[in-house]
């Protein structure tokens, strides 16, 4: 598979600061927070709800802003990031949410073939990316379907394509396993599991700490905006490596 | 094809997608445009064709200058000469005597109240026009007081009344329109922007999920805003068919009224490049509205 890397070699993807984030005065989201994750390296994201697991992923591919500190990914700042700059970074992250966020008027191949219509692939090509990633997480069947006639399962595992097809360098995942049964659960993290053995950086927000056990990858727990524990890779356990 | 062109298709196809899905909240904003230009080229169409009206008064209102029956006949033509050069004046037409008698005689059947009368008693006299813009009671003021001092002209018939009834029929005329154009002009331009912004709400997730893929803001807008032209344009043809429809109702009962009222009834519907300029302004509505909707919209969710 083609891998675009762009930032110098040996840098970790994500690089953080002392980064704050407060949405109101005296209240933080995320307060005081550094950590650094290295290229191909699985994370789990935990903590209570509120703990601000959201807020960092969104520091990370450049929704929000922070309110302090210094925030790099893939080598860029993402504190003075231009407006117009952060597209093309959004293009190296590709992101997973819990609620799908497909669009229903589009068939499962539109709605992968997305992040590749805006950064202009020719349609051929286009189509021909796509009909492999749907190949690999199973639903290459299901291309002319639109989203509302899929399980839940299966609409993650599109949502899961879409954030997949550009290769982006880092996969930041939350809670994508929320809305699923643990059958559909494990189905979903080996499909990102598969992803961080292929070089992605991953960064999973979860409260599940039966998936946190099962793959034994870093754990990071956050606690009211600060990083209260981090917990390094297991030696052994499902995709130990990254 | 290059990664431009590419985009380019992409963006139109985004923009023909979201117009031929016809939401309910498409198909609002394409009716809102439709009934805003219905009233805007309704109202546009009777105050143009009511200022025609006055112009073809305007075009007739003249001043007869009758002449000093001693002045000889070979002095008229100088005489209107210096007329045609005074402040005002569009052309003079001279009436020597003996056309007055003619006129007279066609006209009132005269030729009997003229019997018995050794010598014409008629004037010869001069017809002015005036020029559009020296159609107003000052400007005629100045005409009069330069025309008084020519020698040969004996009396200036009175136009002032008629004149001044014509300045205030234009002057309301133009009002109207003006007033009616710009409340019109605002109430269109608040309707439509936050119909299309509500058309915008309802794709909102669409043009998030857009900008959470890499899309460019660009990219985004571009199909939203020639979405928002083509749903214009669409609202502004339905209201040209629609006040062509009424026109072609009405016609013969404004012709009739017309006819009763000032004894004639030419009316005309709106020119081509006035019909395009109507399809045209829906087209504009619907842009600024979509370029109102996405002003708040950051995309960076």
């Amino acid at each position: 598979m083609r891998r675009r890397v762009t930032n110098p070699a040996g840098e970790p993807p994500v690089r953080m600061y002392h980064v704050s984030k407060s949405y109101m005065a005296g209240q933080y989201a995320l307060h005081d927070v550094s950590l650094e994750v290295r290229r191909g390296e699985f994370v789990f994201l935990t903590g209570a709800s509120g703990a601000g697991k959201t807020t960092l992923l969104e520091l990370i591919f450049a929704a929000t802003e922070p309110s302090e500190g210094q925030i790099l990914v893939l080598g860029r700042n993402v504190a003075r990031l231009g407006a117009g700059a952060v597209p093309a970074l959004r293009r190296r992250v590709g992101v997973v949410f819990q609620d799908f966020k497909l669009l229903d008027d589009r068939t499962v191949e539109e709605n992968v073939r997305l992040a590749l219509d805006v950064i202009g692939t020719p349609r051929r090509e286009a189509r021909t990316r796509v009909f492999q990633l749907l190949k690999s997480v199973g639903l290459q069947h299901r291309r002319f379907h639109h989203p509302k006639s899929l399980s839940g399962g299966e609409q993650q595992r599109v949502a899961l394509a879409r954030a997949l097809v550009n290769e982006p360098e880092i996969l930041l995942a939350d809670e994508p396993t929320g809305n699923l049964d643990p059958e559909l659960t494990i189905e979903i993290m080996d499909l990102i599991m598969a992803a961080a053995m292929r070089g992605t950086t991953v960064i999973v927000a979860t409260h599940d700490h039966s998936l946190i056990e099962r793959y034994g990858k870093r754990m990071l727990r956050l606690e009211n905006g600060r990083i209260a524990e981090d917990q390094p890779a297991a030696t052994a356990g499902i995709g130990s490596g990254a | 094809m290059s990664r431009v062109l590419v985009l380019v298709r992409v963006m139109f196809a985004n923009a023909l997608r979201g117009v031929r899905q016809a939401s309910t909240t498409s198909l609002l904003a394409v009716f809102t445009i439709a009934v805003v230009l219905v009233l805007v080229g309704s109202a546009s169409l009777l105050v143009a064709n009511m200022t025609g009206i006055l112009d073809d008064f305007g075009a007739e209102l003249q001043l007869t200058a009758y002449l000093d029956g001693d002045l000889p006949a070979a002095e008229l033509p100088e005489l209107a000469e210096r007329v045609a050069g005074a402040p005002g004046v569009a052309s003079v037409e001279v009436v020597t005597k003996e056309e007055a008698l003619e006129r007279f005689e066609r006209i009132a059947g005269g030729g009997a109240l003229l019997e018995g009368l050794e010598e014409n008693p008629l004037p010869a006299s001069l017809e002015i026009e005036l020029r559009p813009d020296a159609r107003t009671a000052e400007s005629l003021a100045t005409l009069r007081a330069a025309l008084a001092d020519l020698p040969g002209i004996e009396e200036l018939a009175h136009g002032e009344e008629w004149i001044e009834g014509y300045t205030r029929a234009v002057a309301l005329i133009r009002g109207v329109a003006w007033g009616l154009g710009l409340v019109l002009g605002l109430a269109a331009l608040l309707i439509v922007a936050n119909t299309v912004r509500l058309a915008f709400y309802a794709r909102r997730d669409e043009l998030d999920i857009l900008a959470l893929v890499g899309a460019s803001r660009t990219f985004v807008r571009v199909p939203f805003l020639l979405e928002g032209t083509l749903q214009g344009m669409l609202g502004g043809l339905l209201a040209l068919l629609i006040v062509f429809g009424g026109y072609e109702l009405l016609l013969p009962q404004l012709r009739y009224g017309l006819e009763l009222l000032v004894g004639r009834a030419e009316l005309s519907f709106f020119t081509w490049s006035e019909s395009f300029s109507l399809v045209a302004s829906g087209a504009g509505l619907g842009l600024l509205g979509a370029m109102t909707a996405l002003a708040g919209w950051r995309g960076e969710s």
